[in-house]
């Protein structure tokens, strides 16, 4: 390897041992030049770098950012500033009217306790079967395990419209219409592969000698997987819980078809804003605006579980 | 240990949720339902968003006079449809009455029962004639109208009253500036208020409507003429024409223009007339720089009389439902009280003498326009075919995109003619 792909390899550490005998003969004070030299430029690319990656960053931003406080401004708007031509960013006027019509509309509150309630019950079902079908199958290592793990991804490639009637049919038949559980379960069936599979990769990071160290101390294999795998990919289902959670809080379709009276959540209830006759923009803002706050706290309490989750398996090997 | 401890902490609030949730779970947050629970007193009924607030008066008074009990299922437009299809389908329904857009009126004929009963010669006379003849199906009366409504003119009042832009017009027209009354004055006040940023009025290119409109003003059948496609006929080419000639005097990206954004520019002052639903009238925001300054006027006539395109909607008792009687005593109750609808934030009805028993008073300016166009000679509804939509979606809406981006009507309307055959095979 050349020696400068070697200093910049390792940034420049190992620069002296890696230059060899021909280098070790020039430490003179051209030798020291020029690595300064070198240091300066890597310096100068590092920054370069770095001020590159911000802009980046800053951009991905503005572009993800922007449509939430788009919105945000808006939820404060006067009904003339929500449409007005051409938009403004900011409020011209600040009020709290939006959210006053928004909270105040018979059904919101009752919306947001069945969201929850939805949302709960999917993630726990999701986590339920996901965490021991991916133990399963990553320990397992069978044929049936991988067309199991290949046939739980075919059916993230089926529209949920497809399902979406016969679904809300067979719930009805089963009496389950206009039910939270009914609406948990058709959720389930979005989450649990998505689960299944985040779940596998993060079994997969786990050597398997931490298992047999706890066979040895006496432990069965179920009490192997609470008390030592579990724990080691906490942050993994912490993960998953997230995803599996945020999948059934902004689902729309199935909520539309199979809730009414009883259990309607609140993304129906956003859409409800939007009529035939025209678009309450700040009514539908603000409750938007609302209905995202339980999550940005759930993201925000469970951050470093997430991260932890993310990195899980990075260092494998 | 901690990790251990945290994730058994987590297993337990985990779980305490999960208990609570599904011992929450029989009922639901938003109460009782009463889904297929046969004679009883209590009604579910299905409505798009807006038109809740159109019922609310009428299941009061129900519930007063014929002691039903009236639990609103809220949809949004756009998700309804699917809603519909999947109950009816299925045969297991949640609500006991649908309020149904005209437009789905034959595609559900076959799921909702007659209420011929309730469509007394009393009722015929008071109802608009082209919505006794669209709840018609087969013969028998499958939906009573809730609320109807129809494009009129708006125009801004303080523009058309002001004494410079008075002489200014007579000057260079020749006659004087008022609402307009035929479509060629209708052309001249666009063209003359196009200036200094403000234009005359819009184009809409995103819906079909309004052509439509123009098409029966000339005296055609909208698009089909019983199983026969018209759409390339000399009324539809004239119309189209027509409407595409207005552009020049309207924002631009007319292909983009839909009622949100036409009642937008509207509101905002940017255009001097629109042509649109009425009740928009009565929704300008009191902040809006037109507020107290808007005019109504009746949808202007063709050769064939004044024209426009009634929007009602229907209440329908579905024949899954099993609790038919007070589904129809509440239908009936929406035909008795129809005027409540009136006093609602969308301020529609359906009978005539409802509309007639407000025309005079303030605020209601919009009403005597309103009966004018729905009585118009002219005035018809959308054709009685369960592929409206479709042909509305995949092609009226596509070609008059084409045809206000600058595309030859002749070509168009010949092109749609053969897509719309097809759809109809």
């Amino acid at each position: 390897m050349r020696v400068a792909e070697r200093i910049k390899n390792d940034g420049g550490k190992a620069a002296p041992a890696a230059a060899g005998p021909s280098a070790r003969s020039t430490t003179s004070g051209s030798g020291r030049k020029r690595r300064g030299v070198n240091r300066e430029g890597l310096e100068a690319g590092r920054r370069s770098t770095r001020t590159l990656l911000w802009i980046l960053l800053a951009a991905a931003m503005v572009l993800y950012g922007f449509p939430f406080l788009y919105l945000l401004f808006t939820s404060f708007k006067t009904p003339i500033d929500t449409i007005a031509v051409p938009p403004t960013i900011l409020p011209r006027e600040w009020t709290l009217e939006n959210y006053t019509n928004a909270l105040g509309r018979s059904g919101v509150v009752a919306s947001f306790i069945n969201s929850i309630q939805t949302a709960i019950i999917s993630t726990v079902l999701s986590l339920v079967l996901a965490v021991p079908a991916a133990y399963g199958i990553t320990r397992y290592k069978t044929l049936s395990g991988r067309i199991f793990i290949m046939a739980a991804l075919v059916t993230r490639m089926v529209p949920p419209v497809a399902i979406g009637i016969p679904l809300a049919s067979m719930m009805a038949a089963m009496g389950l219409s206009d039910t939270p559980i009914a609406l948990s379960i058709a959720h389930t069936t979005i989450s649990l592969p998505l689960s299944i599979w985040l779940m596998s990769s993060f079994f997969e990071a786990v050597p398997k000698d931490l298992e047999e160290a706890a066979t040895v101390d006496g432990c069965s294999r179920l009490g192997a997987l609470w008390r030592v795998v579990i724990p080691v990919v906490s942050g993994g289902i912490a993960v998953t819980a997230i995803f599996a959670f945020l999948a059934s809080w902004n689902e729309f379709l199935f909520a539309l078809l199979m809730t009414a009276i009883r259990s309607q959540t609140t993304p129906v209830v956003i859409a409800n804003f939007q009529t035939q006759f025209g678009l309450d923009w700040g009514s539908m803002t603000a409750l938007a605006a609302v209905y995202s706050i339980p999550v940005i706290i759930l993201t925000l309490l469970l951050q470093r579980k997430i991260v932890a989750g993310m990195t899980l398996g990075a260092v494998k090997g | 240990m901690s990790t251990r401890n945290t994730i058994n902490r987590f297993a337990t609030i985990g779980g305490i949720c999960t208990a609570v949730a599904l011992a929450a779970t029989g009922c639901g947050a938003g109460g009782p339902s009463t889904t297929g629970s046969a004679g009883t007193s209590t009604v579910n009924v299905l409505v798009e968003a807006g038109g809740h607030a159109e019922l609310t008066g009428v299941a009061e008074q129900c519930k007063k006079d014929a002691g039903v009990d009236v639990n609103f299922v809220e949809l949004p437009y756009d998700g309804m449809f699917n809603r519909l299809s999947s109950e009816f389908s299925s045969g297991n329904v949640s609500f006991d009455v649908a309020a149904l857009d005209s437009v789905w009126l034959p595609s559900f004929k076959d799921a909702v029962q007659p209420i011929d009963e309730l469509f007394t010669d009393e009722a015929k006379k008071d109802i608009f004639p082209a919505l006794v003849k669209e709840a018609n199906v087969d013969g028998h009366f499958i939906g009573m109208p809730a609320w109807t409504n129809a494009e009129i003119i708006l125009y801004r009042k303080d523009l058309f009253e002001d004494a410079k832009n008075k002489a200014d017009f007579q000057a260079r027209y020749g006659y004087d500036l008022a609402a307009p009354t035929t479509w060629k004055q209708y052309q001249d006040i666009s063209e003359f208020f196009t200036r200094d940023g403000m234009y005359g009025t819009d184009v809409k290119g995103g819906v079909e409507t309004e052509w439509l409109a123009h098409v029966l003003q000339a005296g055609s059948p909208m698009v089909l003429d019983g199983d026969k496609v018209v759409i390339d006929n000399a009324a539809h080419k004239e119309a189209l024409d027509f409407y595409v000639s207005l552009a020049k005097s309207a924002p631009s990206g007319a292909a983009q223009v839909d009622w949100a954004a036409a009642q937008n520019l509207f509101n905002q002052g940017k255009t001097a007339m629109t042509r649109f639903w009425a009740h928009a009238y009565r929704q300008i925001p009191k902040d809006s720089a037109v507020a107290g300054k808007v005019g109504a006027a009746p949808m202007i006539a063709g050769s064939a009389g004044v024209g426009g395109v009634p929007g009602p909607w229907y209440l329908t008792v579905p024949k899954a439902t099993k609790n038919a009687d007070a589904a129809k005593k509440f239908v009936k109750c929406a035909y008795d009280y129809n005027d409540k609808g009136i006093e609602s934030s969308l301020g529609l009805a359906s009978r005539i003498s409802a509309f007639e028993k407000y025309q005079d008073k303030e605020g209601y300016e919009s009403f005597g326009p309103l009966i004018e166009t729905l009585n118009g000679e002219a005035t018809a509804t959308r054709p009685a075919t369960e592929k409206w939509q479709q042909i509305v979606d995949t092609v009226l809406v596509p070609m008059l995109q084409k045809a206000v981006a600058g595309g030859d009507s002749a070509t168009l309307l010949t092109d749609a003619k053969k897509q719309i055959e097809d759809l109809l095979k």
